[in-house]
């Protein structure tokens, strides 16, 4: 009597419910919600383990991988090259990013090839070296780590998210509780991103994108993110080097147009890293090498740092040729002849 | 602080627990350093403000009940706030207070001082009004010092250049103070209303104190009248099981509202009304139908959750919101929205100048002037003199329009007059909020110039967002549904509580979906 006068049914039944609810939550949803505060720091978010061998690549824990799945222990005889960088090389669509293009070009070449986009965008160096560790876990044939410098703010802001939510800060208590998260998680991707358009999110969003733009111009910004994204990459090179895997650097070139037809390629540094980083097992083309003879470079482009799919394409073609330049390294006995450009 | 915040949540239960633990006087104690806390965390320099109108409107209405204070304690409560300035200048230097606003308000205090010693040699029926122009003029001067100084200034600039003259402009930085509107307007009704004989002079300072400042209700009200809080502040409460559950449920509510319905509601509203977004027809509709729903959830949100967290204190706040959305009338609409200053501005405005016992057009008079004002009360922007206008405009045109009056008749028992009549004046409202909504005229007139285009290709597709803001009005649109019948639109207690206990789960997940933006309040900046 004297509980139901502090704590009426009503009350009773509200928390009995969230309690079930949380339950449920850890019991059907703990996948999908597994990494998902630390922001991309996670080492095994996305990577969704099945008993029979096969490992999924989900969109969970704050990773919008494609939809893509292979086995964990490489099939002999398959040529398995796994591609890790931002949402230049997560491309346009799944179908339409050098990663598919790349393994559907070795497959015409009758190679027994699997290509697998573990690009996720807004990545940087810090945050793609967790992902590559956990790839190096797959038996990859060959790692494709795509080398850019324009996430650094991104890299930098979830990890301090991720480190607040670790905090004991009370900020964070409501999104402890499992179903909390869900919820919001399952409003965030399912309902708010695809209701509200683009331009206006980044509207309301208005803090991030503005800070992302200021820290993207700041001069002295660049150099430090040049810094760093040298001092990651060179240790994740070392981190493939140490497994004896494969890795090719594939560094980023930047568009840059005066307003008129005029245009020039810029790579701020990162082709000189990409050279200085190759070595035994690891290899480096740089995107500005492979755009910057065309005449028509600027048509692959879709703004300054991201390619339409016929650029996909091309990239994937140079990439082909790098692979056929180290196939003896790459353990591939035999290479096709190079087959004509054409389109899927 | 806002109630939207960690601190905030940690706060009150603070609060809560050391008031129940203390007698009679050091529950007010607490509940005016609480208040004043919960203040100077916006910012510490403004309590000045709050102590210098509380002063003088404790002063005077002492005065006006014929209580004469002693000369040196008059003296050194007009010097408080100067007193207050120095200690932020002296401890805070980052405060940027300088001695030259310490002496500013010094030389305040003791012109206060001096008028208040000079007024009481006066006869006592000339006396009481003296007392009462001496309160609204140093309140009012606060109030339009920090809120409208500098707008009359860049008008006046505006319009000397417009007349081709080249005027000096006159650069000054002033900060608006949170709440200033709310706690000078209760504080100006409180004088009134001693003055009319209609509450008496609160003799306490410290009551009087924490009734000017009372936390949940300081900074976007409802606008107290003194005989309604004072009484209830001064009697010794004994706790209740139901003031816990009365105040979470309102809490609960008002975070819902705040948090689910207008923050998300915001974000449409927000692009449509950004300078430079492409509107069509269809953005702008929806554009104000989600601001619609924006500032009712931010604002009647807000009060819910004063008057919860007041509950729980074993006070009860007058009701601010009752369903404004289904009103017939724009008389109706002002009885249901933002009560306590609507009423404010009727019985201290509108009556004293003549209400609607005089000639038609004195009525008419009455209601554009009251309006007016009462738009300017919201902000130093034309925009809002403009709505306020508009407003004044509807009241006249239901009044002198025989087949609007007869189409907004409360009375009337007929529901297919009453859907046309509360769908018309629905749509008169969302066209008061393009105005309110609009950052200056040149914006309105976009505003107004979108409706006549309709093409799907200007602007972004409308559906998918059309979608979104009726995911999060639909729950309200429930919630108001249940309550409807109850007129209050945060009773609950009437249903059986399986489906009571079935509604706060729901709302409580409703408010965690939508944690990812802190927002603050529409009225804080009013």
């Amino acid at each position: 009597m004297r509980i139901t006068k502090w704590l009426p049914p009503a009350f009773l039944l509200a928390v009995l419910l969230l309690v079930l609810g949380e339950m449920g939550a850890r019991l059907f949803f703990a996948k999908s919600v597994s990494g998902r505060f630390e922001y991309g720091y996670s080492l095994n978010a996305g990577f969704d383990e099945c008993p029979d061998g096969t490992v999924k690549l989900i969109r969970a824990g704050g990773r919008r991988f494609h939809p893509q799945s292979f086995k964990k222990h490489r099939p002999p005889g398959t040529f398995r090259v796994f591609v890790i960088g931002d949402s230049v090389p997560r491309g346009p669509s799944f179908k339409g990013g050098y990663p598919w293009l790349l393994g559907q070009e070795l497959r015409e070449r009758d190679i027994q090839a699997e290509s697998v986009n573990m690009a996720l965008p807004g990545y940087g160096a810090q945050r793609c070296q967790v992902v590559l560790r956990k790839a190096l876990e797959f038996e990859p044939s060959l790692i494709i780590l795509h080398v850019n410098d324009s996430n650094k703010y991104e890299d930098e802001r979830e990890y301090r998210r991720s480190q607040e939510f670790k905090s004991w800060h009370p900020r964070n208590w409501p999104m402890k509780v499992f179903i909390f998260r869900r919820l919001y998680e399952a409003k965030m991707e399912k309902v708010f991103w695809r209701l509200v358009p683009e331009q206006v999110r980044l509207k309301f969003a208005v803090n991030d994108p503005d800070a992302q733009v200021a820290a993207s111009e700041n001069a002295s910004e660049v150099r430090d993110r040049i810094k760093v994204a040298r001092e990651t990459t060179a240790a994740s090179v070392a981190l493939a080097q140490a497994h004896h895997v494969p890795l090719l650097l594939v560094t980023q070139c930047r568009l840059l147009t005066d307003g008129t037809r005029s245009f020039h390629f810029e790579d701020h540094g990162l082709d000189d890293l990409g050279r200085s980083l190759t070595g035994q097992g690891v290899y480096h083309l740089s995107m500005k090498e492979v755009f910057s003879p065309l005449p028509h470079a600027r048509s692959y482009f879709s703004d300054s740092g991201h390619l339409k799919r016929s650029g996909h394409l091309l990239l994937a073609q140079a990439i082909i040729g790098k692979i056929r330049q180290a196939h003896q390294h790459l353990g591939l006995t035999a290479f096709n002849i190079e087959l004509q450009s054409k389109s899927y | 602080m806002s109630f939207i915040t960690w601190q905030y949540l940690l706060f009150l239960p603070l609060v809560l627990v050391l008031y129940w633990q203390l007698p009679g006087r050091g529950r007010l104690v607490l509940l005016l350093v609480a208040s004043y806390f919960f203040y100077a965390c916006w910012d510490v320099r403004f309590l000045a403000l709050v102590l210098a109108t509380t002063i003088i409107d404790y002063l005077c209405a002492l005065s006006i009940d014929g209580k004469k204070t002693g000369t040196v304690w008059v003296l050194l409560l007009a010097l408080l706030p100067g007193v207050w300035l120095s200690g932020c200048s002296l401890f805070l230097p980052a405060s940027g207070i300088n001695w030259l606003i310490v002496a500013a308000a010094v030389a305040m205090g003791l012109a206060f001082f001096t008028g208040h010693e000079l007024i009481w040699r006066l006869a006592p029926e000339k006396r009481r009004r003296a007392y009462l122009i001496l309160s609204i003029c140093f309140c009012l001067s606060i109030l339009g010092f920090f809120k409208y100084f500098g707008f009359f200034l860049d008008s006046a600039h505006n319009l000397l250049t417009f007349m081709g003259l080249q005027p000096n402009r006159v650069l000054l930085q002033i900060i608006l103070p949170v709440g200033i509107s709310f706690y000078t307007f209760q504080s100006l009704g409180y004088v009134i209303d001693v003055y009319r004989g209609q509450s008496p002079a609160c003799a306490s300072l410290l009551t009087f104190a924490t009734y000017d400042a009372f936390f949940p209700q300081m900074v976007s009200g409802p606008i107290e009248r003194g005989r309604h809080l004072i009484p209830q502040l001064e009697r010794t409460q004994v706790f209740s099981p139901d003031y816990l559950q009365d105040g979470i449920c309102l809490i609960l509510v008002g975070f819902f509202k705040k948090v689910f319905v207008a923050d998300n509601c915001a974000i449409l509203a927000n692009y449509a009304f950004a300078p430079g977004t492409p509107l069509n027809g269809y953005w702008a509709v929806l554009g104000v139908m989600a601001f619609a729903f924006q500032i009712y959830g931010d604002f009647s949100g807000y009060t819910d959750i004063a008057r919860g967290s007041a509950k729980l204190l074993g006070i009860d706040l007058a009701e601010n919101f009752r369903f404004p959305y289904f009103s017939r009338n724009p008389s109706e609409f002002w009885g249901r929205w933002h009560i306590s200053l609507s009423t404010w501005f009727r019985d201290y405005l509108y009556i004293p100048l003549g209400g609607n016992r005089g000639a038609k057009w004195e009525t008419i008079r009455n209601l554009g002037v009251t309006m007016l004002l009462a738009g300017l009360w919201h902000g130093a922007n034309w925009v809002f003199v403009l709505w306020g206008a508009y407003h004044g405009v509807l009241l006249i045109l239901y009044r002198v329009a025989p087949a609007l009056r007869f189409l907004g008749d409360e009375k009337s028992s007929s529901l297919g007059r009453g859907i046309l009549a509360v769908a018309l004046m629905w749509i008169l409202t969302l066209a008061g909020w393009a105005i309110f909504r609009s950052a200056n005229v040149h914006q309105l007139g976009l505003w107004l110039a979108a409706l006549g285009h309709w093409q799907a290709g200007i602007s972004l597709p409308w559906a998918s967002s059309a979608l979104w803001l009726l995911i999060h009005i639909a729950p309200l649109l429930l919630l108001q549904i249940l309550t409807w019948k109850y007129r209050d639109e945060t009773s609950l207690g009437h249903l059986p509580w399986p489906a009571r206990g079935l509604i706060y789960t729901l709302m409580l997940l409703l408010i965690v979906s939508s944690t990812e933006h802190d927002t603050e309040f529409i009225y804080f900046q009013f």
